[in-house]
């Protein structure tokens, strides 16, 4: 049942919209610098690596009022992160082998780091690129296939489709105003543009139409200029708002001719790649791309991130006119408005692109999903994973942990002191410091951490996300029909570890589905397989989105130490740790917990099960054996 | 979601919830909550029948605890609410008992319900009680149909905790017997940080002090029970919400009153004076908070439609205000009840403050004391039976982009204010100004990179087109926190107000135009007066967020953070 506003709002809007707005569709957005990531450099490449953390970035009051880094501490931390994926529909296989319906998220960035069960999320200079052929339906299994059934498993080291950056993105059209006036006093011109172009210094502007030496490709000396009061000689309105007014040094001429409401005179910034997208491969790649999870994401503590979230229909329920959204869910402080409640924001109207935008907040296992009707969208697939990594990753091998996040204490935004803040989740441990050094160095970190503990207790060496949910057949079905649904008796039939049922989680690479286009696609592609070297750590990052009962978890095995619950460490407000072992952990929807296993004492080979002691779930529907279970092997 | 998209329900009854969602709307606006409750040492509870309203249009045969007569106005908790507070003879949830650290506590309890019910009773766990009269049970003394037994304990320590049935249970509390207790910390043993007045040095984020300050200037109350939710001087709070999670199968409902009425009249303890209620299979419909569905959990508390329903769910905060939020899970099921927003840290689990083997000296205090060790969570359980109490606060901190949308160069006083922060980053300093509590590290940095209004521009982001979205009810009509800001990046200034103006001489270029989605639309969060950030807590059980198969509805509120400038008023 539509709620009455919901029915109601979109005649309002249109009846009441009587505001112009500039057209826009599809678009992706990742800047190669900002205010927080400032990159003068001419190659825009600092903010595409994460830098070593040895301290807070150093803040200093800019120009316009607020703080940025200061320019010449050059200790900017984190990177700028983006990531595209489509909202819309697709079809996964079950343990069973039934093709099941889904309202999905697909991918549309990363598609060739998705494949291989990594996360789609990347740097603007992996994101901002163009493939070196077109795209196909289905890609990247298209290009990787085509499969039979004896294909699986997959190898993805053989894949050959290898492209990572956002799909669709296209050189816009040049952005073009017509000028205003445009002067030179001595060698430097003064422009002043009928429309702010969005320049900054350094940027190139083509200048057309003078009928003097203006014309040609020129550098901004300062954009955003500000006339002073008196006026420059020639110059008729200095009173153009600044981001109308740019100069630009010419040498080769001096003093031109004022040039004032020429009919002819424009200024332009070149075509280039700024986020505008051609539909067309989107529609071609994110039209029935659905995957279960929804596309991995991992960004770093001090990134920012972009993700764009495009919404290209459901192309098996034409009736249906569904927005999608992005919760993130368990930011702490999130604004409501990239919080993706629709009813307390905006969601994403068929034919649209958004662009969720966020600081990253403390290190954690976190997850999302859609919030547009949740015990539908929920239960019909629209569930991802995401975590952030802690800073700690980033301490240099010169510095011990506890010197690392002794020096997050120096920051108000990253301090936490149990003292003063309720919910500080990761003190100083109470043991002082441990002398654990930092791993990181030039090429990167070589030790992973869980979180910010200061003392090395979460230290893995390898990482799974794990995601448990689970499907109702039933519901799935008259999903995929036009007919009304149920919610209260939502029963699930296929218990899943990342969009699997046992034996598909032991599967290694992705699953694929041939759809109702024809075409194949990586429905699947985390595997759940469990690989543990021996006498190392691993990492489970557990979140539980299923949206009808409380899942358990049981290791036959290898103790489950848990560290973290909810993406806050386990740690009271005195700093001592309170990780606890276990076999079994329990989870509600929308829970997440961090578990770490310790191959020590164990040898190559072993293999122990991960399953749920809920018996009735290790079933795929019919099928008496399957579902919520995977393997961890020893290797 | 889809027009289609629920069960066989017919057409009157559809209407009858458009309707109904839309008057709930209407009170949305301005209706709060609070943990109201009566207070005393000695209380008079009746056990009896009556229809709970739910907004499917059902009215839901249930039994419930109320009060055998109308207690005396003063005592209704907070003093707010002493008009409009009332306690008829059947609730759900039962009243709210508040009582005080080492008072002795007698419940007299008289058993009004349909002679076939059988007997009744109440257990309070956590306590030692000792009983008078009434008649053997299997779990304590019950009260026979037309008859009282009494309970006493002494309220040994403070907390939230729940009570409810201890006869035939599985039915009894199905059908709605049960209710809190809170249990406040005695006047000698509050932490002095807690009280108002002590804290004007404190620099531990929160605590009445300055946010009193700030209350009495914007004319709001202080609804609180307590300054402090146990005897530890990091258990202050500045605001409370009580919530009680219990979900309902109207078939258990429906064959009671069938059987009730079919034995109308009978003899206690007669033949045939007697129900045999299936409680199995399970399949409940109903998802509860405080014995509401969404959205009628919005509306105000003892709102006259609902005169067995007192207690909303409609919390509502200030960025940096402690809110206590005590959660009880009353049914039979457990719930998954997620805080969007924050984390919530857990005090105490049934009135037990879980602390660490160390200590800490907190700030505003000088005795080292033990420190809390209870878990942040994003989602907290509701288990059955189980009462928790936690602390949640909201800020902007850490958004990278300023949520009142200052500029600097504007000419609005009220878009170029200051932020100093204290020891923790905040704006404390003036506690009567609208960006109380705002994240100075972020003050005036853009969140877009082309401006809108007489915001700032330059940001990281960029907002889309309008036309792409379609936005709910609650969105305040901006990105930014409250009316004052709001209302600077979507409306049309006065001429000369607009820095992005030739000259600042003009009403700008972009007067009239929202850059965002126009709020026209939002009805429950109003763009001109609250403009709050709102977020969902519900249950991540997500069917559980319907009523009766229809969506919305269900274990679903929406929380409010509202900038200073909204009056937050919880006596409606």
């Amino acid at each position: 049942m539509r709620k009455p506003y919901q029915v109601w709002m979109p005649i309002l809007l249109v009846a009441f919209q009587t505001v112009a707005a500039s057209a826009q569709s599809f678009r992706v957005q990742c800047p190669t610098n900002t205010i927080t990531h400032p990159d003068t450099t001419p190659a825009q490449l600092v903010n595409s690596a994460e830098p070593a953390y040895s301290g807070p970035t150093s803040l200093l009051m800019g120009p316009s009022g607020f703080l940025i880094p200061d320019p010449a501490a050059k200790n900017a931390n984190g990177a700028i992160k983006c990531q595209q994926i489509s909202g819309g529909d697709g079809y996964s296989t079950m343990g069973d082998g039934t093709q099941t319906y889904m309202f999905s998220f697909g991918p549309l960035s990363g598609l060739a780091d998705i494949a291989k069960g990594l996360p789609g999320t990347q740097f603007p200079s992996v994101f901002n690129t163009v493939p070196t052929r077109t795209l196909s339906p289905g890609d990247p299994a298209t290009t990787d296939g085509p499969f039979t059934s004896s294909s699986f498993p997959l190898d993805p080291s053989t894949f050959t489709f290898s492209y990572n950056g956002a799909v669709g993105l296209a050189k816009d059209v040049p952005n073009l105003v017509t000028i205003y006036d445009i002067v030179e006093i001595g060698n430097t011109v003064y422009v002043q543009t009928n429309a702010p172009l969005g320049l900054k210094n350094g940027d190139p502007v083509v200048i057309s139409g003078t009928g003097l030496a203006y014309d040609g490709t020129r550098m901004v000396a300062t954009a955003n200029y500000t006339f002073p009061t008196a006026g420059v000689p020639g110059v008729t309105n200095y009173g153009f708002a600044a981001v109308n007014n740019f100069t630009f040094t010419l040498s080769t001429a001096s003093n031109l001719a004022d040039v004032n409401t020429s009919q002819t005179a424009t200024a332009a910034i070149p075509a280039g790649y700024d986020g505008h997208v051609d539909p067309r491969p989107i529609m071609d790649v994110g039209v029935m791309n659905g995957n279960i999870p929804a596309p991995l994401m991992a960004i770093d503590e001090d990134d920012e991130f972009f993700l764009t979230l495009t919404n290209v229909g459901m192309i098996m329920r034409p009736d249906l006119f569904e927005q999608h959204t992005v919760h993130f869910h368990g930011y702490p402080n999130a604004s409501s408005f990239y919080d993706g409640v629709p009813d307390a924001s905006v969601a994403i109207n068929i034919g649209a692109s958004f662009t969720y935008y966020y600081l990253a907040p403390d290190a954690g296992t976190y997850f999302w999903h859609c919030h547009i009707t949740p015990p539908e969208h929920l239960q019909m697939g629209m569930v991802g994973q995401l975590y952030v990594r802690p800073r700690q990753n980033r301490v240099p091998t010169t510095m011990t942990l506890y010197q690392g996040l002794s020096a997050q204490q120096t920051d108000l935004r990253t301090k936490c002191d149990s003292t003063t803040d309720i919910l500080c989740s990761n003190p100083l441990p109470i043991g002082g410091d441990n002398s654990v050094a930092g791993g990181f160095t030039a090429t990167g970190p070589t030790k992973m951490f869980a979180y910010n503990d200061g003392d090395g207790s979460t230290q893995y060496d390898v990482e799974y996300p794990i995601q448990i949910h689970g499907f109702d057949p039933n519901f799935h079905f008259v999903g995929m029909t036009f007919n009304p649904e149920g919610f209260s008796d939502m029963k699930d039939k296929y218990f899943l570890l990342n969009g699997r049922s046992y034996p598909d989680t032991v599967t290694v690479g992705p699953l694929a589905t041939v759809s109702t286009d024809g075409s194949q696609h990586f429905s699947q592609p985390l595997s759940a397989i469990i690989n543990i070297p021996a006498g190392k750590r691993a990492l489970l990052r557990i979140s539980d989105l299923d949206v009808t009962e409380y899942q358990t978890l049981a290791s036959l095995g290898i103790p489950m130490q848990v560290v973290g619950y909810n993406a806050k460490l386990l740690r009271d407000q005195a700093g001592n740790n309170l990780y606890y072992t276990t076999n079994s952990i329990t989870l509600g929807g929308g829970e997440s917990l961090d578990v770490i296993l310790d191959a020590t004492g164990y040898t190559a080979g072993q293999v122990f099960y991960l399953y749920t002691p809920n018996l009735d779930h290790l079933s795929n529907d019919a099928e008496n054996f399957g579902g919520l279970m995977t393997e961890v092997r020893i290797n | 979601m889809r027009a289609t998209n629920m069960k066989k329900i017919n057409l009157k009854t559809q209407l009858l919830l458009a309707a109904m969602v839309a008057v709930a709307m209407l009170f949305t606006v301005s209706a709060q909550a609070a943990a109201p409750g009566i207070t005393g040492t000695t209380f008079a509870l009746t056990a009896a029948a009556n229809y709970l309203n739910q907004p499917d249009g059902q009215a839901v045969y249930s039994w419930g605890y109320g009060c055998t007569t109308a207690p005396p106005a003063a005592s209704f908790a907070p003093a707010g609410l002493t008009k409009t507070g009332f306690c008829n003879t059947m609730q759900v949830p039962g009243p709210t008992l508040i009582v005080t650290e080492g008072q002795t506590v007698q419940v007299t309890l008289t058993n009004g319900l349909p002679a076939a019910a059988g007997n009744t009773s109440i257990l309070f766990p956590g306590f030692q009680v000792s009983t008078t009269g009434g008649v053997t049970g299997l779990l304590t003394q019950e009260a026979a149909p037309g008859s009282t037994v009494v309970y006493s304990f002494v309220a040994s320590s403070p907390g939230t905790r729940s009570y409810y049935s201890g006869t035939q249970s599985d039915l009894q509390v199905e059908m709605g017997l049960y209710g809190a207790i809170i249990v406040l910390p005695a006047a000698s043993k509050v932490p002095a940080n807690c009280t108002a007045g002590a804290l004007a040095g404190s620099t531990h984020i929160g605590f009445s002090g300055a946010n009193g300050t700030a209350e009495n200037f914007w004319h709001e109350n202080d609804f609180r029970l307590a300054p402090a939710a146990y005897d530890h001087p990091d258990t202050c709070y500045d605001r409370e919400y009580l919530f009680q999670f219990a979900e309902m199968d109207p078939n258990i409902h429906t064959q009671a009153l069938a059987q009730v009425t079919a034995t109308t009249g009978c003899t206690a303890g007669a033949a045939g004076c007697s129900l045999n209620v299936p409680t199995e299979p399970y399949h409940p419909a109903y998802f509860l908070i405080n014995g509401r569905s969404m959205p009628d959990d919005m509306d105000p508390n003892y709102a006259s439609e609902y005169p067995h329903q007192p207690y909303n769910g409609d919390p509502h905060m200030h960025p940096g205000e402690l809110t206590l939020i005590r959660v009880i899970g009353q049914g039979r099921w457990q719930h998954p009840f997620h805080e969007h927003g924050n984390h919530v840290r857990i005090l105490a689990r049934d009135g037990n403050l879980i602390v660490s083997s160390s200590t800490l000296t907190y700030a505003g205090t000088t005795t080292p004391v033990q420190a809390l060790a209870g878990p942040l969570q994003f989602t907290t359980t509701t288990t059955p039976g189980l009462a928790f109490d936690g602390i949640f606060y909201w800020t902007a901190k850490g958004l990278n982009w300023d949520a009142y949308g200052h500029n600097p160069t504007s000419k609005n006083p009220s878009a170029t204010l200051p932020c100093t922060p204290d020891g923790n980053g905040y704006n404390t300093g003036a506690p009567t100004a609208i960006n109380y509590y705002e994240w100075c590290q972020d003050h005036n940095k853009p969140v877009q990179a082309a401006p809108f209004g007489d915001v700032n521009g330059g940001g990281p982001a960029t907002l889309p087109d309008p036309n792409l979205f379609t936005n709910g009810p609650w969105y305040g009509g901006s990105p930014y926190l409250g009316p004052d800001a709001t209302t600077r990046a979507t409306g049309c200034t006065a001429p000369g107000t607009q820095a992005n103006g030739p000259n600042g001489t003009q009403a700008g270029a972009q007067c009239g135009q929202t850059g965002s989605t126009p709020p026209s639309g939002t009805i429950a969060n109003s763009p001109s007066s609250e403009a709050g950030f709102a977020f969902m807590w519900h249950s991540h059980n997500e069917r559980e967020i319907t009523t009766n198969n229809i969506f919305p509805g269900g274990m679903l509120m929406m929380m409010l953070v509202d900038s200073r400038e909204y009056q937050i008023d919880e006596t409606n």
